[in-house]
């Protein structure tokens, strides 16, 4: 049991966990076609709400996470407002430079705590154990606190991760998801069949911000501390990552790349300073010979053919 | 008067695609619009639709300005159309891509596609079914799983009107439906577009088969070099010296 539920293993499918999160933020907007390098700027700004919520203000963190995504939401509006009118590669580089700006923002306000960044904020698996004590509850059979709640918070992520996907499929099979996948596929055919394209490429911005903010939140009270160092480029590029490894067609795509680019760096522990260069090699690898990432529709198709044959024999 | 067009021009930068372009259509007709090749009959329909503006001119319908109108508006306010290169949502499904098109007259938000109320699905019940409607009006099993774009050519220039006919259109723009269609196919188009237009519908046709124009259309406007240079019943036009010298060319004297 201790070697299963080792903090070091626990802590790595808490990572991957988030990551996840931070794939599925980067699918919502990809599904209707837009390219966003802005998810590490947006999930800056809810680590940050609900890290000065949390650590300044006394906020309760199941509060303080919501509120960072809103906050992050509230942004993408007033920026995706004017920078969804551009397209394709003006719009990944707009947003990239909002990313940027973002850094540099709270790299320089006071309320952020400058390049020191915010320390001392209280984990999700201490708040919980807390919680758990209060009720008389430290231990369960065999585990010790520290296991139970990082177990918990695992719990925690799991059910976030799987409202979200449950969302998302919810979403795809109905007018909205629809309304994204046409415009995904052909945008001004889509605003000639009576489309606001502007509305739902909006609100998939606006959606995609709530999530990466979120994510930020909760990563916010995973480490303890969070600086601007953690949202620069790098940050954005790993998002991007999980959707061009794992593909972008399917939720489960970047679910499957956040799960694969988190684990390799680790069973890779000797090659971990060349995290990044991995990764760019990756997306070079990925781009030239299986653009659409690992798992695509054809792919779901292909094998849905194959296993079905299968069971038929 | 369903749709007027009064003097409409288009220029991009000094070419000048359209000079002053005026016709009406009435409810119920179909009218066709032919020319040559690059006459400047698809930059006519984006400019009913919204696609871009006229440099100058003025188009409504009935009786509402359709100036400045977005794509989507023009839509919302009863006209629809097919496009000349197909452009249909290739990785869909046919069912969904026209229920695409019946977006604009459904309402189920985000919230209500998440929980699945009883409203959204019997919305969403009633869109399915007239989606399945419209596919074998046109004439496609709807029980297929592969994409639109995988159909076969005729049947994706179908599957386009299907489209257009989901958002409810009193007036439907079809450019050049028969395009690439053979004989047989085109016939079954021609019994597509008069049943359209027993539907009630107003039909403006962009087409170059010839055979498929003259037998259906009510009244014929025809268009060269970005001017309009006759209109009239397709009997009148086959007999025009200016329609003629637009096709063929002028006799050597």
């Amino acid at each position: 049991m201790d070697i299963i539920l080792n903090q070091y293993y626990l802590q790595i499918v808490i990572f991957v966990l988030v990551n996840a999160i931070l794939g599925v933020s980067i699918y919502m907007t990809l599904s209707t076609g837009q390219l966003s390098l802005g998810n590490a700027g947006f999930m800056s700004i809810g680590a940050y709400t609900c890290a000065i919520l949390t650590v300044k203000a006394g906020f309760p963190v199941y509060l303080a996470v919501p509120i960072g995504g809103a906050a992050a939401s509230f942004i993408s509006l007033i920026i995706g407002y004017p920078a969804l009118r551009l397209t394709g590669i003006y719009l990944a580089i707009a947003t990239l430079g909002f990313g940027e700006v973002v850094r540099v923002i709270i790299l320089n306000l006071k309320i952020t705590n400058g390049a020191l960044g915010i320390s001392g904020i209280p984990t999700l698996g201490t708040k919980i154990s807390k919680m758990l004590s209060s009720f008389g509850l430290s231990r369960f059979g065999g585990l010790t606190a520290q296991q139970t709640s990082n177990l918990l918070v695992l719990v925690v992520l799991i059910f976030i991760l799987a409202f979200l996907v449950f969302f998302c499929t919810r979403l795809n099979r109905s007018r909205v998801g629809r309304a994204f996948a046409s415009i995904k596929a052909d945008e001004s055919a889509a605003e000639a069949m009576g489309i606001n394209t502007t509305y739902y490429k909006l609100l998939a911005f606006a959606l995609g911000a709530f999530i990466a903010g979120m994510a930020g939140g909760l990563s916010a009270h995973l480490t303890f501390f969070i600086g601007p160092k953690d949202f620069a480029y790098h940050r954005t590029v790993e998002i991007l990552s999980f959707a061009v490894l794992g593909g972008s067609d399917l939720i489960i795509g970047p679910i499957v790349g956040a799960l694969l680019l988190t684990m390799l760096p680790e069973l890779l522990r000797s090659a971990s300073e060349y995290r990044l260069m991995i990764y760019g090699a990756l997306m070079v690898i990925m781009m030239a010979f299986r653009p659409q990432g690992l798992i695509s529709e054809e792919t779901v198709r292909f094998w849905k053919r194959k296993l079905g044959r299968r069971i038929k024999q | 008067m369903t749709l007027v067009l009064d003097q409409v021009s288009k220029s991009f930068g000094g070419l000048a695609a359209l000079s002053d372009v005026s016709f009406k259509v009435n409810d119920g007709e179909i009218i066709g619009i032919i020319g040559p090749n690059g006459a400047g009959k698809t930059t006519l329909f984006n400019l009913i639709t919204g696609i871009f503006p006229p440099t100058e001119g003025k188009i409504s319908y009935h009786g509402k300005n359709l100036l400045g109108l977005r794509p989507y508006k023009v839509t919302a306010l009863g006209l629809a159309r097919t496009f000349q290169n197909i452009r249909l949502f290739g990785h869909m499904s046919p069912l969904d891509n026209v229920m695409v098109g019946a977006h604009c007259r459904t309402k189920a938000g985000v919230w209500r596609g998440l929980w699945r109320t009883p409203a959204q699905r019997k919305e969403e019940k009633s869109t399915r079914e007239r989606a399945q409607a419209l596919l074998q009006l046109v004439g496609i099993e709807n029980d297929t799983d592969s994409p639109a774009g995988s159909l076969p050519y005729g049947q994706q220039r179908r599957l386009e009107i299907a489209r257009a006919l989901a958002t409810e259109p009193e007036l439907i723009l079809l450019d050049e439906p028969a395009a690439g269609m053979n004989e047989s196919e085109t016939e079954d188009l021609r019994l597509l577009i008069k049943k359209i237009q027993m539907m009630g519908k107003t039909v403006v046709l962009i087409e170059h088969d010839m055979n498929l124009v003259m037998n259906v259309c009510d009244r014929l406007v025809v268009i060269n070099f970005g001017q309009k240079i006759a209109e009239g019943t397709p009997a009148e036009i086959q007999k025009n010296p200016l329609v003629i010298e637009a096709y063929l060319g002028r006799e050597e004297a």
